[in-house]
């Protein structure tokens, strides 16, 4: 069978699920909202890292990237939604490959649209303290905050996949995000660097100093995500439906 | 014309077999009835069928080719396995065109299915507000989507108004007609009865029958012969000397064991004994689906849901 009428169908499904297209509107709401929020607080802290400021609504926004990627995997796991989609689709790997390009293309166009404008808004509040920061410098955020959020749909997609289940994965992830890589994350040094999370976030700073640079970074999330989508895709290949 | 081949199928969960080393063919242009109590491996074999689960060994196919490796299977076979399948904040009418867009079936069809299901007014409501009957017609306008040549139903009556159950025999008995091969499991006899040409019984995985229904029927349940006489010394007197065994019933009428209303007719005239009702007693599929299952010791020690 061939791969786009497979894929369009995953499209239709992600489309006509209320759920999904929301959790895209809320990804770019909740990220606009706290980037302009922090753009009203024009920082005197020594620290203070103009980029990420403008697009720190992303710590927030994220949990609804990662919705998304879990709820879209999630609905196949209702009654005998997947027994009904591997009847049409018995090729189980195209399938799967299919649903993620199709959770992974909106998530890159809405998170590089919601980092535009977060970027912008944030900077008309910060004003003359939003200054130093270059073109280059706002693109490589811009881009970088796109591919991050979604990195973070698809490791979520594939989670969900493993766990078969959209309640297991978000309430391992949020917590994680919250509370783990937020507490952990200060504490320790290089370690935590490498989380899936934080990897990812070190493209939204101007200035970095841990042994991952911008792309680096990214590259390390990409690797997370990309065990979670192989983790999804055996289990998905394996397990009887 | 698509047959199902089911060759030795076994499939075992653990240590359980849920199938047992199966073997029958569902041909095309009849309604194979699939018999036998909840638990009895019904729905696993469809499954096996279907490539959802694998066999522990043997094999199942669908014209002689694996289920997985039809090209747009849902133009081949249709099938009904649980009524839950679509979900509930999508429509019935965009649950039904996901389908139809994977397997590039024209989206004319998802109309057309849901008019003949009767779903075509309530399609663009939202499949959480269905009833189990609703989701079951969808399920079943799922199934026909790709107008298939093989269709598989799984308890395709459950939750059925009693129109539905007529009109699910009726679309039964044309999709046979129209030279379908069409597998419908249930655990209800009667119902069975009124759609079935042929019988495939399962019980504990293992095949127990596979025959035509009317033979199933008659080759387990004895004929009987039931009759009401004013003259019942005079009738009892001529069935002992035609050998015949016979019981009086309290309320005045007389069953003859083995024997057909012919037989029974012509005697109770030439003994001129006056006649006031002589009915042939109807053997049901339940009465033999009953012996079947008796004779299986192991099975009835095993208690059974309805």
């Amino acid at each position: 069978m061939a791969f786009a009428p497979v894929l369009h169908a995953e499209w239709l499904k992600i489309r006509t699920l209320r759920s999904l297209p929301g959790a895209l509107l809320a990804l770019f709401a909740v990220t606009t909202a706290f980037s302009a929020l922090a753009g009203t607080d024009g920082s005197s802290d020594p620290e203070f890292d103009p980029l990420f400021t403008a697009l720190s609504g992303v710590l927030p926004g994220q949990i609804a990237a990662i919705s998304f990627g879990a709820t879209a995997v999630s609905s196949e796991y209702h009654g005998g939604a997947l027994r009904l989609t591997f009847a049409a689709v018995p090729r189980r790997g195209r399938w799967f490959a299919a649903k993620m390009t199709a959770i992974a293309v909106p998530a890159l166009l809405v998170g590089l649209v919601t980092a535009c404008t977060a970027n912008l808004v944030a900077r008309a509040g910060l004003g003359s303290a939003a200054g130093e920061v270059t073109t280059g410098e706002q693109v490589r955020g811009v881009l970088g905050c796109g591919i991050y959020l979604m990195l973070m749909a698809l490791f979520a997609a594939g989670l969900t996949a493993v766990l078969r289940s959209g309640v297991a994965t978000l309430s391992l992830l949020i917590p994680f995000i919250l509370v783990v890589s937020f507490v952990i994350g200060d504490a320790a040094g290089t370690v935590a660097d490498f989380l899936p999370d934080k990897a990812g976030q070190i493209a939204l700073h101007q200035t970095y100093d841990g042994t991952l640079g911008p792309w680096s970074g990214l590259a390390v999330t990409a690797l997370w995500t990309a065990a979670a989508l192989l983790g999804g895709a055996w289990s998905v290949r394996r397990r009887d439906a | 014309m698509t047959s199902i081949e089911v060759q030795a199928l076994t499939k075992e969960y653990g240590t359980r077999r849920a199938v047992d080393d199966l073997t029958f063919t569902v041909l095309p242009g009849r309604v194979t009835g699939f018999l036998g109590p909840n638990g009895a491996g019904k729905s696993t074999t469809m499954r096996l069928v279907l490539g959802l689960d694998r066999p522990t060994s043997g094999t199942a196919t669908i014209g002689g080719r694996a289920y997985a490796t039809l090209r747009e299977p849902l133009r081949h076979v249709g099938a009904l396995l649980d009524a839950q399948a679509a979900h509930g904040s999508r429509t019935a009418r965009d649950h039904l065109r996901v389908l139809a867009v994977s397997n590039r079936i024209a989206v004319r069809r998802v109309d057309e299915v849901l008019e003949e299901t009767g779903l075509a007014s309530v399609a663009r409501r939202r499949v959480k507000t269905y009833s189990l009957g609703m989701r079951q017609r969808l399920g079943i306008a799922a199934a026909l989507l790709g107008d298939p040549e093989v269709v598989l139903l799984d308890e395709p009556s459950n939750g059925l108004d009693p129109e539905g159950i007529i009109w699910i025999r009726e679309l039964l008995r044309r999709l046979a007609g129209e030279g379908r091969a069409v597998l419908v499991s249930s655990h209800l006899m009667n119902e069975t009865a009124s759609f079935a040409d042929h019988l495939v019984v399962l019980g504990r995985g293992r095949l127990l029958a596979d025959t035509p229904m009317r033979d199933f029927i008659h080759a387990r349940v004895e004929p009987r012969v039931r009759v009401r006489t004013t003259d019942a010394t005079a009738f009892g007197a001529a069935l002992a000397r035609h050998g015949h065994d016979a019981v009086e019933h309290e309320d005045g009428h007389w069953t003859v064991r083995h024997a057909r209303v012919d037989d029974i007719g012509r005697l109770a005239s030439q003994a001129g004994v006056p006649i006031l009702e002589l009915t042939a007693e109807e053997a049901t599929l339940e009465q033999a689906y009953l012996d079947l299952t008796a004779t299986e010791a192991e099975f009835t020690a095993q208690p059974q849901e309805a």
